[in-house]
């Protein structure tokens, strides 16, 4: 056995069980691979793993590529968050302005504020993803924010991938990148389908082939002097595609990756120096602590709050702000691959590389708190009026009539709030529609008599629709927080609520509200007579079938567009 | 320009002319291990010369034999294999002392000297395991009887090459006591590990898994590193055992397959194979496009002659012993001739044998090379047996029963027909569950939460741990020959990838948030698409009518209704008795 397989071994051996502990206090994995290389450096040379790290890399980026909605992308620039990304800059600069005051060089700090800037898309998104799955403003923000901070990374890795930023090599850069992006798209548009006909049905085949066109990406971007990382990123993107066909080879892409990027964050971590351990000086020890210390303080409060104050700015509540800048309060894993890459081309010293790696290790798991007390923090800071929404955006956004009485409040403007609208409407019965989406904003205008943007846990929101004055309030939001809210709220008029299982709806029918839709009670209910229906020869597949069709048909001229 | 360690090459040129070949194979309907040692061949020095064996491809093809054992080894479950044990032994020992003594009386014919002939007895005694689960794995038929058989006869092979491994790398031994204590060694560590694993599946590993099987990732890599753990013990316990004065081997190959058969026992390694699955065919390739990347072609080419005689006699000398022995145990006709043309080639471990045989200089290089075309040859023709392995059969079945025994071994696995599946088990599918159990006779149900499996489990139902994207878990609760589907997943991809796969005679049931997604499905022939968002706003808009209209009598009774059905505890509800009118379209 080589040398290379006993060290592969001991990485994953060190791995498994913290791995083990980790998951049973939900934390993300990456942070999990640095210290199981931490720990594991002692034993294996990290040196022999890089090449197997590389492929790490490679995969890590090249998976990201295959997942980009191009269509994101257009919604991420019409929607405006792009402002968000004015945190970057901002963060960046601080980041540097730190890096430069602590006595490192102008080129290395550069990469410390690489790092203060970019969030993680494995560490946030994963834990977002109920937020991003129920459409939630916040999930939708975050999200966006780190799309467009991992092209960002992207770029950055272009264009720093000489270790410094000669214009002699840029120049060569952007054009070797657009080059393979170039070919990305075609190989995408041509190719990808001949060589998924080809494969027939051998997924086998199929993951090779990609394998292979990954190679080969790799290989043009090398033999063009750029960064190996734009060419995964454009392999990526050349095997973007709809995953129904394909669902073998996603798969097996993922379980290839998951076993490379494991040893890449964990060559990472062995690579690091930890302080006050093995031969390294005290004086050294402190001072990478302290750039340790600025870049966590950095990322995990000056981030959160910056972004905060910008979407707050944009118009955003100041709860969906202050939730979403929390799911951004990490180190990226792309900071992980731009200092890495430094690292091993000597633009950056092997402190700061260490401080980078452990900021983020260190990052990574106090956003994974941050984020589990999210609405804790929000209120402790709102009570406090450290945060505060403006309250001129709703106003200016709002349009309520001053003498509305006796009217339905309908919390959420989804397809259910929707339905409710309508219905209010046939018979002439007032209402005010509570809506916190700044992006749901003009059609909720357009559609609906009276509106407040703003959000329901705020009572300033509730004041502008006069709930006091009240028959019912209607919330057709499936969140806890938001149904509590409203019970606690003392109104006179009666409450309907939402609840995604079915122990919450008991516990707010005990509270106090008058009904608490389950949807999934419904549709297990109609499931069943449906299929009672079939089974006792009352109606045929086909007759189901039409009949189904006919009423999704109707459903749809209703429905507006946004919905469908 | 940019110093950073560049990727090399050859792993690239191994990748890009496997993919290469791979898709000529497909194309020309050959299999694809043959594509690939060919492409070793004319990569390698004996052809071209321009991929050398890195440190990478070694550790990649090492990899391959270790997750292809180990793959192998989540696929056992011991309950299905017990019944086996007992004809597997007694096929294989008298099997390999009749391929040894033909191996080596017909080299000592063809010229070696011997002690040559002795060690190519020794080494032709395998068949290969990379070659025969991979194309068992390929054509599903790892699980089949003749398939059990085979890696079984393949596992005691094993044992034997790594006794023989570990003796031959001693050195040559002083007497024959030295040899029995090394003999004794091995088994008792080969007896070990195996209670090690058992123990594990039983303790252990049921506790750990239970916690992380919701995380797929972790899931993965947990599983990774315990089969890590495995092959890193085996591999060095000569390391462990050094300061007890003993010296012993074991092969990484036989850890990680005791790994994966620890696994096997737990509820989750339906899924495990679909993500290990991926990686093995990658390594794999590497190893099979490796087995000739370290030969010179004068020594590969030194016996040719000798090699093609020997595989000529070998194949049919190999199948005729398995044929009798196997028939010998009582299995039926098919199982015999499927379980013996699968076996007729020689190992990967032959040149493995050599290799150290060579090292421990006990043989001439060309006599190596003489075991690598051996093996090289035999393999290659024996993955076309292996792959029209059914059409023989046919072909020649009246001639067989004519040489057989009446089989009488009864064996194999229940299949799904005509049955009912359920993908998901949550607050809106288990609504059916009960009238789907009346009306079928199996109801199978895929879910990805443990906590599921277990409540489904006691309720007597047929539950499969798994993500139904994985294409074993679609063979498992077979799909295809399912006569009712009902997929509580709402992302279009999932039903879609469903809806290709069913019957045209079974009725489907999906689910889906968006307008446009039912729409799809529709057209992909679902026959109701469930959208509980719509159905909960048609219900909500319907009670806020009768609130505002003051329609009190039937406000209160719809929502009293409603919230009695949300206080029933009980995990599968009695659906017939409550429900009058239910939908209220």
């Amino acid at each position: 056995m080589s040398e290379l397989l006993t060290a592969v071994s001991i990485l994953f051996i060190v791995t498994g069980p913290l791995l083990v502990v980790a998951n049973r206090f939900d934390l993300p994995t990456v942070p999990v691979f640095v210290v199981a290389g931490v720990v594991g450096g002692s034993v294996i040379d990290p040196d022999i793993l890089l090449e197997l790290a590389y492929y790490g890399i490679a995969l890590l980026v090249f998976t990201f590529g295959t997942r980009i909605d191009l269509a994101a992308i257009r919604s991420v620039l019409l929607d405006g968050e792009l402002a968000a990304i004015g945190q970057i800059l901002v963060v960046g600069s601080l980041g540097v302005g730190i890096g430069v005051a602590l006595g490192i060089s102008p080129t290395e700090a550069i990469y410390v504020g690489i790092a203060a800037a970019l969030s993680s898309t494995i560490v946030g998104t994963a834990l977002l993803q109920t937020e991003i799955n129920q459409g939630l403003v916040r999930g939708r923000l975050a999200s966006s924010i780190q799309f467009v901070q991992d092209l960002i990374a992207i770029l950055a890795i272009l264009l720093l991938g000489a270790g410094t930023l000669e214009s002699g090599y840029v120049a060569t850069a952007i054009a070797g990148g657009l080059a393979l992006l170039l070919a990305a798209v075609l190989v995408n548009r041509y190719l990808f389908d001949a060589i998924g006909r080809f494969a027939g049905s051998s997924d086998e085949l199929m993951i090779l082939a990609v394998v292979s066109l990954l190679a080969v990406f790799v290989g043009a971007a090398e033999f063009a002097g750029i960064s190996i990382v734009v060419g995964a990123f454009a392999a990526g993107l050349a095997v973007r595609h709809d995953p129904v066909e394909y669902l073998g080879l996603f798969n097996g892409l993922q379980s290839i990756r998951d076993f490379f990027v494991a040893i890449f964050f964990v060559t990472i971590g062995a690579l690091v120096v930890f302080p006050f351990i093995g031969d390294i000086g005290w004086a050294e020890s402190v001072d990478k602590l302290v750039l340790v210390a600025g870049l966590v303080v950095l990322t995990a409060v000056v981030k959160p709050a910056v972004t905060t104050a910008i979407l707050i700015y944009r118009g955003y509540e100041a709860r969906s702000a202050t939730l979403a800048s929390l799911s951004i309060d990490q180190i990226s894993e792309f900071a992980l691959i731009i200092a890495i890459q430094a690292f091993l081309l000597e633009a950056l010293s092997s402190a700061v590389f260490d401080a980078i790696i452990l900021a983020a290790a260190v990052t990574m798991v106090t956003s994974s708190l941050s984020q589990r007390y999210d609405e804790e923090i929000y209120r402790a800071l709102a009570n406090r009026g450290v945060v505060s929404g403006r309250h001129d955006r709703v106003d200016e956004w709002s349009d309520v009539p001053d003498d509305i009485a006796d009217h339905v409040v309908i919390v959420g403007y989804g397809r259910q709030g929707q339905k409710v609208v309508e219905t209010f409407e046939e018979l002439n019965q007032p209402y005010v529609v509570i809506e916190n989406d700044p992006a749901r904003r003009e059609i909720v205008n357009r559609e609906c008599d009276a509106v407040v943007v703003g959000d329901a846990m705020e009572s300033y929101t509730w004041e502008k629709a006069n709930a006091v004055d009240a028959r019912l309030v209607v919330s057709t939001v499936d969140s806890r927080p938001v149904s509590r809210r409203i019970l606690s709220l003392g109104l006179d008029a009666d409450v309907t609520l939402r609840a995604g299982d079915r122990k919450t709806a008991l516990e707010l029918v005990d509270e106090g509200a008058l009904y608490v839709g389950h949807p999934d009670l419904l549709a297990g209910q109609q499931l069943a007579q449906q299929i009672r229906d079939l089974f006792d020869g009352d109606l045929t597949r086909e007759e189901l079938r039409e009949n189904q069709r006919a009423e999704l048909e109707r459903r749809a001229d209703h429905v507006p567009l946004h919905l469908r | 320009m940019v110093a950073e360690p560049a990727l090399t090459a050859d792993f690239a040129i191994i990748l890009l002319s496997a993919t290469f070949v791979g898709f000529l194979a497909k194309k020309t309907g050959q299999p694809t291990i043959i594509a690939y040692i060919l492409a070793g061949v004319v990569l390698g020095p004996a052809a071209l010369g321009i991929v050398q064996v890195s440190e990478l491809t070694e550790l990649l093809s090492e990899l391959g034999l270790a997750f292809l054992l180990f793959l192998l080894g989540i696929k056992m479950r011991l309950d299905e294999v017990q019944h086996v044990l007992k004809p597997i032994v007694k096929i294989s020992i008298p099997q390999m002392a009749a391929v040894f003594i033909a191996g080596a009386g017909l080299s000592l014919a063809l010229g070696f000297d011997p002690l040559e002939a002795f060690l190519i007895g020794l080494a032709v005694m395998y068949s290969s395991t990379a070659v025969v689960i991979k194309m068992l794995t390929d054509k599903d038929e790892a699980t089949s009887l003749h398939g059990k058989i085979d890696v079984g006869v393949l596992l005691v092979q094993d044992i034997v090459v790594v006794i023989i491994l570990a003796v031959l790398a001693a050195g040559r031994p002083d007497d024959l006591a030295e040899v029995a204590t090394t003999l004794a060694i091995v088994l008792v560590l080969v007896a070990l590990i195996t209670v090690a694993a058992i123990l594990a599946s039983r303790t252990l590993l049921p506790i750990v898994f239970r916690r992380i099987a919701d995380n797929k990732e972790v899931f993965f890599l947990v599983a990774v590193s315990w089969a890590f753990l495995f092959v890193f013990v085996s591999d060095n316990v000569n390391l462990f055992l050094a300061p007890l004065g003993i010296e012993a081997y074991l092969s990484i190959e036989m850890g990680a397959f005791m790994a994966g058969l620890a696994i096997a026992q737990l509820p989750y390694s339906k899924e495990l194979q679909d993500r290990v699955n991926p990686l093995t065919d990658l390594f794999v390739m590497v190893f099979f496009v490796s087995v000739a990347l370290d030969l010179e072609a004068a020594q590969l080419l030194a016996h040719w002659q000798e090699a093609i005689v020997a595989a000529l006699v070998l194949m049919p000398v190999k199948f005729l012993v398995f044929f009798y022995l196997i028939d010998w145990q009582g299995f039926d006709h098919e199982t015999t001739f499927l379980g013996s043309i699968n076996m007729i080639q020689v190992s990967e471990f032959g040149i493995i044998v050599a290799a150290v045989a060579f090292e421990g200089g006990f043989i001439e290089p060309e006599v190596l090379g003489f075991m690598t075309l051996l093996a090289i040859f035999t393999m290659g023709v024996s993955v076309y047996f292996i792959e029209f392995n059914h059409a023989l059969f046919e072909r020649f079945e009246p001639t067989i029963n004519r040489w057989t025994g009446d089989g009488e071994f009864e064996g194999g696995k229940r299949e799904y027909r005509d049955h009912a599946v359920v993908i998901g088990y949550d607050e809106v599918t288990k609504n059916a569950l009960p009238l789907l159990a009346d009306r079928y006779e199996d109801v199978v149900v895929v879910d990805r939460t443990v906590s599921h499996i277990e409540a489904l489990e006691e309720e007597g139902y047929d539950a499969i741990y798994g993500d139904f994207r994985n294409s074993t878990i679609r063979k498992d609760v077979a799909v295809k020959k399912a006569d009712f589907v009902l997929s509580s997943s709402v992302q279009p991809e999932v039903n879609k990838a469903l809806l290709r796969e069913v019957s045209e005679d079974a009725t489907v049931f999906v689910e889906a948030n968006r307008i446009e997604h039912a729409r799809d499905l529709y057209d992909a022939g679902a026959h109701c698409v469930v959208m509980t968002p719509y159905l909960a706003a048609d219900r909500l808009s319907e009670y806020l009518r009768a609130y505002l209209e003051d329609d009190v009598d039937v406000l209160e009774a719809a929502i009293d209704g409603d919230i009695e059905l949300l206080a029933t505890p009980e995990l599968f509800p009695d659906v017939n008795g409550r429900l009058g009118g239910g939908g209220d379209e």
